[in-house]
């Protein structure tokens, strides 16, 4: 009996003292409010309910983070992807039968021609190496004694004269062709799409 | 005491020099005067840079009998080898339907018209090849033989040869300068090939040593104390674009190949320049 009459007197003082509050709240702010009696404009009918802040975040960015890691040690343990080799890959349309030829037997004095000549050629070049490398032993002889003679009459020109040229290599130079350039050769006309294929090989790093 | 007398030796030596002119030069000949103090103190040779500038080759050279043979018989394996391309399973393909319509005696729809023969197309390739005119492998200044265009013996490594006065006598040479203290020996060649052609050509020289030298002793009247004979030196330098300017001074200026060198330039000069000359 007593406890219910104090949670009754309780309960009446925490609604007067509320909605004292109230009033109170109007009473501080009626500069700001647009007309005197507007009540409904003072309680904030719209928003939501404040969120709550979530503990499971941190657990759930965690357990991606571990997903990705391990994505990636497995990417890594994998052995890398090579790039193909286009010329030893040899295209599907080559393999068809039809396209072999008849093999050719060859007649006696062809093939005795052919190596009379295979055995002709093989001198030559023998020949054509000899003489090559005659006048590159030449050459070098021939710089290696103008450097002596370098060095008796000054050491510092020597010097000089067997420092590195920086400037030259990268060497480049255009090889002679059949016939010499033509002075008013007009290209024809058209655009120039490459399509070479490119591979990138990606490096997984750690 | 010595010091200066042979400083004021070298400089009275030296005016007389820049009197005489550009290369007081004393290859063999006998009424020369007297001519510069040597380039390096204390020895008795002078010191000159020459360049050797060569002109690549444009074209190709010409096969040999053997060559050829050689060429046509690879061509040949290489066809016996190979696998049947595209066109010529066209043209396979059609020579059989050809068969096939003389066999069967009907014709088809009136198809073959349209379509395009391999021998048709090999015919207007043919036509588009011959369009194209390709530049002279042997041009006029070969068949005229003018040695001092640049445009002849495409196929070969041309030199530069100059012909200086050396008192009363005229003498080939590859071009060359007086070394003067204070520079290197290669760049003495360059500030001949630059003095030379006013600065129109372009030449990439081909290291810091000199590929070859030549030595020679004055003749006896010339020689004094300081000045027993030169020593040159030979830089290996490639033409890369440009030519001279309208030669003012015409049978100054040989564009030549290694056999013709011969014509040119003394015995032992020829003899020490053909050796780091490479035979084409």
């Amino acid at each position: 009996m007593a406890l219910a009459a104090l949670g009754v007197s309780a309960r009446a003082l925490r609604s007067r003292s509320w909605l004292l509050g109230t009033w109170q709240t109007q009473i501080r702010d009626t500069h700001q409010r647009a007309s005197l009696l507007s009540f409904w404009e003072l309680i904030p009918m719209r928003a939501e309910p404040l969120r709550k802040k979530k503990k499971v975040d941190p657990k759930k960015d965690q357990a991606v983070k571990d997903r990705l890691k391990k994505r990636i040690r497995r990417l890594e343990k994998a052995s890398q992807e090579l790039i193909p080799i286009e010329d030893f890959i040899t295209p599907v349309r080559l393999l068809d039968k039809a396209r072999q030829r008849p093999p050719v037997e060859l007649p006696f004095e062809e093939s005795e021609r052919r190596a009379l000549l295979l055995k002709k050629w093989s001198l030559y070049k023998h020949q054509e190496h000899e003489k090559e490398r005659d006048a590159i032993r030449t050459m070098l002889k021939s710089q290696q004694e103008a450097l002596q003679e370098l060095q008796l009459m000054s050491p510092e020109l020597h010097a000089e004269a067997t420092k590195r040229d920086l400037s030259l290599f990268p060497f480049e130079r255009e090889g002679p062709d059949y016939t010499p350039p033509v002075s008013n050769y007009q290209p024809p006309e058209g655009r120039y799409h490459d399509i070479t294929k490119v591979y990138t090989q990606v490096e997984f790093k750690r | 005491m010595a010091a200066p007398i042979r400083q004021s030796l070298f400089g009275v030596a030296k005016g007389r020099w820049r009197f005489e002119g550009l290369w007081a030069g004393s290859l063999g000949s006998r009424s020369l005067a007297l001519a510069a103090a040597p380039s390096i103190s204390g020895s008795p040779w002078r010191l000159l840079g020459a360049v050797c500038l060569q002109r690549p080759p444009l074209v190709s050279k010409p096969l040999t009998p053997l060559q050829e043979e050689m060429a046509a018989l690879l061509q040949q394996i290489e066809v016996e080898r190979s696998l049947y391309s595209d066109h010529e399973l066209r043209a396979l393909d059609e020579a059989q339907q050809l068969a096939k319509k003389k066999a069967d005696l009907y014709d088809e729809e009136g198809d073959e018209q349209n379509v395009l023969l391999t021998q048709d197309m090999e015919d207007a390739w043919e036509q588009k090849f011959l369009q194209f005119k390709p530049g002279a492998r042997i041009t006029e200044a070969d068949k005229k033989n003018d040695r001092t265009s640049l445009h002849r013996k495409l196929d070969r490594n041309l030199v530069l040869l100059v012909k200086e006065k050396l008192g009363d006598q005229d003498v080939w040479m590859l071009p060359q300068a007086e070394w003067q203290p204070g520079e290197t020996l290669r760049g003495t060649a360059e500030r001949t090939l630059a003095t030379l052609s006013e600065n129109n050509l372009e030449a990439k020289f081909l290291g810091n040593a000199p590929c070859g030298h030549y030595k020679f002793k004055f003749p006896q009247a010339m020689r004094t104390e300081s000045s027993l004979g030169a020593k040159i030196f030979f830089f290996k330098a490639l033409l890369v674009t440009g030519d001279f300017s309208q030669p003012r001074k015409k049978g100054q200026r040989v564009w030549v190949c290694k056999e013709e060198l011969g014509d040119y330039l003394r015995p032992k000069y020829l003899a020490q320049v053909r050796r780091f000359l490479l035979d084409l």
